[in-house]
């Protein structure tokens, strides 16, 4: 029988019977493989109408057995019949007349993707390295997988790809030409002519056969076009590997999610070859394919999926795997119900992480200390988990009472959450070790860099998922045991600080500012770190010595503390900025920019005290910026605002300025939906504003210039302020000396004086 | 969190709202020293949420309080430090 050794590709449910594999064989060959893959479900409920069920079911062409089970909220197992069917395409047409005649019975296992039972059956995931036994139909025999998504360094198979980029925005322009790039190839294509375009391209994916198809509006505009022209021009157009199949559409979507607005893209989902849209990926800015590729180890999703995906249903699958893998039933629709509270157990139990308001202003040689991964390290260290947490009466011996809470955790098994986890939160600890070894000019750097912050994603939801409603292991009292450790734990950790002498400026859910005076280097903040660890048993690292942290005040009342507004330079010259401008999206790069310029500069002063020497060349580099934009030298796309639609253009009762870009876009025949983005530039007059998308260019003299000088001026007070600067001065020190009023536009330089204000131009 | 119960910080501003009348009514120089002492009791709203208090204004008065008397012993150490007698 035929052996191949390789990387698995891709896989799915097969248009007949079974799964596809695709292979990348050890020699280079891209094969198509078939695997049968019999799928079980099972059913409980009353014996009569599992016997009814039993019944039913007999004549098809399935096993039936009667089977003891784990159920993750039942101490004991408990029967079920288990109905073991062909193919996952069978299980899916039979599940769908059993639900119907029996709506009285729980199901279980039924709506699992194959990708996911066959990587808790075989340990495989995408890219996997694998040895297969094939018989002489290429049906795969034996699936034997080599390595673990755990392997630090994994040994990838050089995949081929290929690059497809239009030369323009769709959304901002009519693009021309088709950029396609692969390897050393390069071909530019020019989209008009429909017949050469798609022969050509056809020829070009012939030529490479690439694995991944990686492009920019792909989801959104390209692909559904391309196919649209192929249909048209009744011409074959091989995007996908997978001969037998039609690339698979999937439309777009508005939802809300964590109190915003989501817009996401129609998808093109392709066969035997992957299609990744770097716009339309989720998170793909973060950390692009290598990012990508982690989360498909990790998670065992398919790599089109958990592109697109949110971290969080790569959490729900990893734990669906862990559940399979060790025979406990996964439901089909959720049944647990919160327990009933009284009103003060409410009151304690319903918090979250604890966020203190600063010390305000300019502090030297501070330590910012956070627990690693607090939340899901909670989870792991104390077994939390929806099946472990309950009231002690309902728990086997032994079980720990969650601090604050009335609520107890059973520690006679281990939880199913901190049995998933437990490896995530190792690799990445592994990870982070490396990196902090790893020389600066290490190429493996931003690699790994990409696959911790996947991991970082992942830890970061598993969290949100324990206390959502529709999580099939979720459960809300386990999310508010968690949370009540993690308050316990910065409590412990302020106590020790306060006991070794030092002063907490700042707490933040689990991080720690403090100093105390004669520490200032990191070896001095040791002895902290260790005795929380040990108070805690959670593990904790310094994130840095600050040279110099800044805590800003709120924008409305200078007297308020905020929690998450404030900028340092840390001791290696590496900067922290928290809820400033320079890290809202909605700021231009103009004034992003520049606000980073200034704390920069900053940056090169020693300590606190030194910081005033640099105020000079602070105000140079504001002037110099501010010349710029006066003499129409600062680029049109670095004065762009991003807004997001929050809600449907009519909905609107006073448009905001990114509202009326959008009603622009509308008039000019484009369709605007909530969470979309919108980019303008502020203009002088009605309406204010012109959305960057719109057919004809803006006219540069119309720039509003008075309102991006104003804009400068405020993220310049921003960071100025714990220098005793406010709005006003640092204007006045700016148009001192700095402009002159024969530049261009010099009427509006008279308007900035003049306190210009920045609300919109409201209609009504 | 903030979805069955309301957030420390939006009960707190409903605390503050509830004031508004009683603000109004203060000449202009009373409405500042009362700003300033809900702006105090801001400071606080990590503890005041940790308390988790069935009466969570008693919690804000109290950090007030607090706030109040961390100002006399400031005051009191800066006259100490001046060498003049705390009733001179």
């Amino acid at each position: 029988m035929p052996e191949y050794t390789g990387w698995l590709l891709d896989l799915y449910d097969d248009l007949e019977e079974g799964l596809v594999c695709w292979l990348i064989s050890e020699a280079g060959e891209r094969l198509r493989l078939r695997q049968d893959f019999p799928v079980t479900f099972y059913a409980s409920g009353s014996v009569e109408r599992l016997r009814a069920l039993w019944r039913y079911l007999r004549p098809q062409p399935v096993h039936l057995r009667r089977e003891e089970r784990s159920e993750l909220f039942c101490r004991q197992p408990i029967t079920t019949l288990a109905v073991q069917v062909p193919s996952p395409q069978a299980q899916a047409r039979l599940f769908a007349q059993v639900s119907a005649a029996f709506p009285e019975l729980t199901f279980y296992d039924v709506d699992l993707p194959s990708a996911l039972r066959h990587a808790a059956a075989f340990g495989s995931f995408p890219l996997c390295r694998c040895r297969l036994e094939v018989d002489a139909q290429n049906r795969v025999q034996a699936f034997q997988v080599l390595d673990s998504p755990w392997e630090l360094d994994p040994a990838l198979p050089p995949l081929r790809i290929l690059s497809l980029e239009p030369d323009c925005d769709p959304a901002h322009a009519q693009p021309t030409h088709l950029r396609i790039r692969c390897g050393k190839a390069e071909y530019n294509l020019r989209l008009a002519a429909a017949r050469p375009l798609l022969i050509n391209l056809g020829a070009i994916l012939q030529r490479h056969d690439p694995d991944i198809l990686l492009t920019t509006w792909g989801d959104t505009w390209l692909l559904p076009r391309l196919l649209e022209l192929a249909e048209a021009h009744g011409l074959p157009l091989p995007l996908n590997r997978d001969a037998e199949r039609l690339p698979a559409s999937r439309p777009e979507l508005t939802y809300f999610s964590y109190g915003q607005v989501i817009y996401r893209g129609a998808q093109v989902h392709l066969f035997g070859r992957w299609h990744i849209d770097a716009h339309n990926a989720m998170l793909y800015h973060d950390y692009g394919m290598e990012g990508i590729l982690e989360m498909c180890r990790v998670t065992a999703q398919p790599a089109q999926a958990a592109a697109r995906l949110s971290p969080g249903s790569g959490i729900s699958a990893m734990q669906m795997i862990t559940a399979l893998r060790q025979g406990v039933l996964v439901p089909w629709q959720k049944q647990q119900a919160e327990q009933p509270k009284t009103a003060l157990e409410l009151f304690h139990a319903d918090q979250g992480g604890l966020v203190y308001q600063p010390i305000t202003g300019l502090h030297s040689h501070v330590a910012e200390i956070d627990f690693i991964s607090m939340y899901p390290s909670v989870m792991v260290h104390f077994n939390i988990s929806p099946e472990t947490v309950g009231v002690g009466a309902t728990l086997a011996e032994p079980y720990e009472t969650v601090p604050e809470l009335d609520l107890q955790v059973d520690y006679s098994r281990k939880g199913l959450v901190p049995q998933t986890l437990a490896p995530l939160l190792e690799k990445r600890i592994a990870l982070k070790a490396r990196l902090a070894e790893m020389p600066a000019w290490d190429a493996r750097r931003s690699a790994y860099k990409a696959r911790a912050s996947a991991h970082k994603w992942l830890l970061v939801t598993c969290f949100g998922y324990l206390g959502y409603k529709n999580a099939r292991f979720g459960r809300i009292e386990a999310h508010e045991a968690v949370t009540a450790y993690g308050r316990e734990a910065l409590l412990r950790a302020k106590e020790t600080a306060e006991e070794l002498g030092f002063e907490v400026l700042h707490m933040y859910v689990d991080g720690l500012w403090v100093r105390r005076s004669g520490a200032t280097q990191p070896a001095d903040f040791q002895p902290l770190l260790e005795e929380i660890a040990a108070r805690t048993g959670l593990p904790i690292a310094l994130e840095g010595v600050y040279r110099w942290v800044a805590f800003l005040p709120s924008r409305r009342d200078p007297r308020l503390p905020v929690a998450n507004r404030y900028f340092g330079a840390f001791q290696d010259g590496s900067l922290k900025l928290r809820g400033i401008e320079a890290r809202r999206r909605d700021t231009p790069l103009f004034v992003a920019q520049a606000q980073q310029e200034i704390i920069s500069i900053l940056a090169q002063a020693p300590r606190s005290g030194a910081l005033g020497e640099y105020l000079p060349l602070v105000f140079q580099s504001l002037r110099r910026r501010l010349v710029a934009l006066r003499r129409g030298r600062v680029p049109l796309e670095h004065l762009l605002v991003k807004h997001k639609l929050s809600r449907e253009l009519e909905n609107y009762r006073c448009p905001s300025a990114g509202a009326r870009a959008a009603m622009q876009l509308q008039a000019a025949g484009k369709t605007m939906r909530p969470g979309q983005n919108v980019r303008f530039l502020y203009m002088r007059g009605r309406p204010g504003v012109h959305a960057w998308d719109l057919p004809h260019p803006p006219e540069p003299r119309g720039i509003d210039l008075a309102r991006y000088t104003t804009l400068l001026v405020r993220a310049a007070a921003c960071v100025l302020q714990p220098f005793g600067l406010d709005e006003g001065q640092v204007r006045e020190r700016l148009l001192v000396g700095g402009c002159t009023l024969s530049l261009p536009f010099a009427a509006q330089v008279i308007d900035i004086t003049n306190n210009h204000k920045l609300e919109n131009n409201c209609a009504c | 969190m903030g979805r069955t119960l309301p957030a420390v910080t939006q009960v707190f501003l409903q605390e503050q709202e509830s004031f508004s009348r009683f603000r109004r009514a203060l000449r202009r120089s009373d409405q500042q020293a009362l700003d300033e002492l809900f702006a105090n009791a801001h400071r606080h709203l990590a503890a005041a949420a940790y308390a988790a208090h069935a009466l969570p204004f008693e919690v804000f008065l109290l950090a007030m309080l607090l706030e109040e008397h961390k100002e006399v012993r400031r005051l009191r150490s800066l006259l100490e430090q001046l060498n003049l007698p705390p009733h001179a």
